[in-house]
């Protein structure tokens, strides 16, 4: 089964002289239950690549299907909902809400999604105990370390338990040590739970844990062997 | 296996709750925002009030006459639209008037300008009512010192106890020279004070004589109708049996005056100022919010990749607005009516009505979200896309 199938995906920002192609005709399968990585030095177009599968951003042409659902067919207003039942985000300054706990954090996406405050804050809890931050339920965003609050970050991710968890550089804020525990903390949630799991990263130090990696340079896949950084 | 179905099982409104609460939430953390934009809904609210205030106790001091003369009914000079005398008119009305079906009393009332000599030698003007005893249909009213019985005295006259200094140390049976005759002091009322001279009251005898004021000669007549009678059917028979005059109830006369000043003078005056404090407090909140948006805008991005709509942002950034206009209007509301107590005085009583604390709450909700469009505007346009870059 594949989870992510983009064909002939491009990306083109701004009009005529200033015309910039960040992708060019990308093909790209990701079967359901993958750990991909998505390298590239920095202007590659990994980062557009994960924003267009993300729905966040949409291709200037191309097909995408996210679990066989063209999803390059839906409207725009139908893409917020899409997003916040099927994808989970972890981004690089891990981007949580600073005005509420870890565990509100956590408890947001299921909010939104219609779940019970009760219910939530129970899913939040276990998440939060998951990611090994039972200690941690009350603290701000400002009282947690950057690995810390990268984890919960990993927990909002996966709160609505969506198929697809998309991570922008999520070690990129982070020492070495950190970097690490939160990418094998990803490969594990990815073993458990199935879900399937693109990290853009340029962090070798993290490749050997990817079931593939996916290079990308000037907007165009330039290798994609299984398993190049075990 | 496919996505997940995508239904809101909440609905609308659990949306709506969720929002509103991290609305709240990124209030209260940014605490500097939020108390600077309180404070300038608080100063919109208290700079609008206090000119309210002091607009509806101006209005007041114009129509304080009319309200409290005792009369439900006012036959006046025709087109008169102020508390001014205009061509007096004749005995000829008042014995009409008396033989109207429904009337009870018909009194006659002077209204003229007199000027008090004091010890010094100086002068002030006083505004000299010629009532009649003992109905006392005109006045005095609020009378704080001696009593109104006593101007069935001979030249006896009660005058404004707050103007007392002015008139050069008034006492009590003092004696002083109005417009010539030597009064004696009978009373003092506290807080009649028109826009012009205060209020200074004489039998009507002695009041014809000070104003000049033939003996057979009125300003207005003052009619008091039956019990249980219409006042408006009395108004209309009067008006029928005296047309050379104007017959006008005491709510109409009132009304008249006050829109007759709020056109010709008060009106734009007031209104400007009242403008301006919601100008300010339209454009701190605005300025504030959108500060805020800008400060927060990687949240904003952040809630709009995970899924939320720009429905979901507009119910987060409105509810704050209405907060914002809540408190804001609650300490206002609080502090413009403790200053308006403060600076009560007889010369001017600023006057809160009611309705202005069910009004200034409205009001300052469609200001604060007015204001929150220019903060919206730019969520709304947010791509969700920013935050990876």
């Amino acid at each position: 089964m594949i989870a992510v199938q983009a064909r002939g995906v491009s990306k083109v920002f701004g009009e005529g002289a200033l015309a910039f192609q960040a992708l060019a005709e990308i093909d790209l399968e990701v079967p359901r239950g993958e750990l991909l990585m998505l390298a590239g030095p920095s202007g590659s177009g990994k980062t557009t690549l994960l924003s267009i599968i993300g729905c966040v951003l949409s291709a200037t042409s191309g097909a995408l299907e996210l679990f066989g659902e063209d999803v390059t067919r839906l409207k725009a207003k139908e893409l917020p909902a899409l997003r916040l039942s099927s994808i989970g985000f972890v981004f690089q300054g891990h981007n949580l809400i600073a005005s509420l706990s870890a565990v509100d954090n956590v408890a947001l996406t299921l909010r939104m999604q219609g779940v019970a405050v009760s219910k939530a804050t129970a899913r939040a809890k276990e998440l939060l105990d998951r990611v090994g931050l039972a200690g941690k339920l009350s603290s701000m965003p400002n009282e947690l370390s950057g690995g810390q609050r990268q984890r919960v970050a990993i927990a909002r991710a996966l709160a609505g338990s969506p198929p697809l968890l998309l991570a922008d550089e999520p070690t990129a804020a982070l020492d070495a040590k950190s970097g690490l525990v939160v990418t094998e903390l990803l490969k594990e949630l990815n073993r458990e739970s199935g879900v399937t799991v693109i990290v853009v990263t340029h962090d070798n130090r993290i490749f050997h844990l990817a079931d593939r990696i996916v290079h990308l340079a000037d907007g165009r896949i330039v290798d994609g062997n299984p398993h190049e950084g075990t | 296996m496919s996505l997940p179905e995508r239904t809101q099982r909440s609905g609308r409104g659990g949306r709506l709750r969720v929002m509103l609460s991290v609305g709240l939430y990124m209030m209260f953390h940014d605490k500097a925002k939020l108390v600077g934009t309180v404070v300038g809904v608080v100063f919109a609210v208290v700079l609008a009030v206090q000119q309210l205030s002091i607009l509806f106790g101006l209005l007041d001091k114009n129509v304080m006459f009319i309200d409290n003369a005792g009369a439900d009914i006012w036959i006046v000079p025709p087109g008169t639209d102020k508390l001014q005398p205009g061509s007096p008119m004749g005995n000829g009305v008042l014995d009409r008037a008396r033989a109207t079906e429904g009337v009870e009393i018909a009194e006659p009332l002077v209204f003229g300008g007199a000027s008090l000599k004091k010890p010094s030698g100086g002068v002030e003007g006083v505004t000299l009512i010629g009532t009649t005893y003992p109905s006392f249909l005109g006045g005095p009213w609020n009378v704080v010192a001696g009593s109104r019985d006593a101007l069935a005295q001979p030249d006896t006259v009660v005058f404004e106890d707050s103007e007392r200094e002015k008139y050069g140390s008034l006492d009590l049976d003092s004696v002083r020279e109005l417009s010539g005759r030597r009064v004696r002091v009978g009373g003092f009322t506290w807080g009649l004070l028109p826009f012009g001279p205060a209020y200074a009251f004489a039998e009507l005898g002695l009041a014809r004589e000070i104003t000049g004021t033939p003996s057979d000669k009125m300003s207005f007549v003052l009619v008091k109708v039956r019990g249980g009678a219409d006042v408006e059917a009395v108004r209309a028979r009067l008006s029928e049996r005296i047309p050379e005059q104007s017959a006008i109830t005491r709510q109409a006369y009132s009304r008249t005056v006050v829109l007759t000043l709020l056109r010709d003078q008060l009106g734009a005056s007031f209104a400007t100022s009242t403008a301006f404090g919601l100008i300010i407090g339209f454009v701190i909140v605005a300025l504030s919010m959108f500060s805020s948006v800008l400060d927060n805008l990687r949240e904003f991005g952040t809630l709009k990749a995970i899924g939320c709509t720009n429905w979901d942002l507009t119910f987060l950034i409105f509810g704050q607005a209405i907060v914002y206009a809540l408190a804001g209007s609650l300490i206002g509301l609080g502090l413009a009516t403790s200053a308006a107590e403060g600076i009560r005085g007889p010369k001017l009583v600023p006057i809160v009505p009611h309705l202005v604390f069910a009004i200034v709450p409205v009001t300052m909700i469609v200001v604060c979200l007015a204001a929150s469009t220019l903060a919206l505007s730019r969520i709304r346009k947010l791509e969700p896309g920013m935050v990876f870059r």
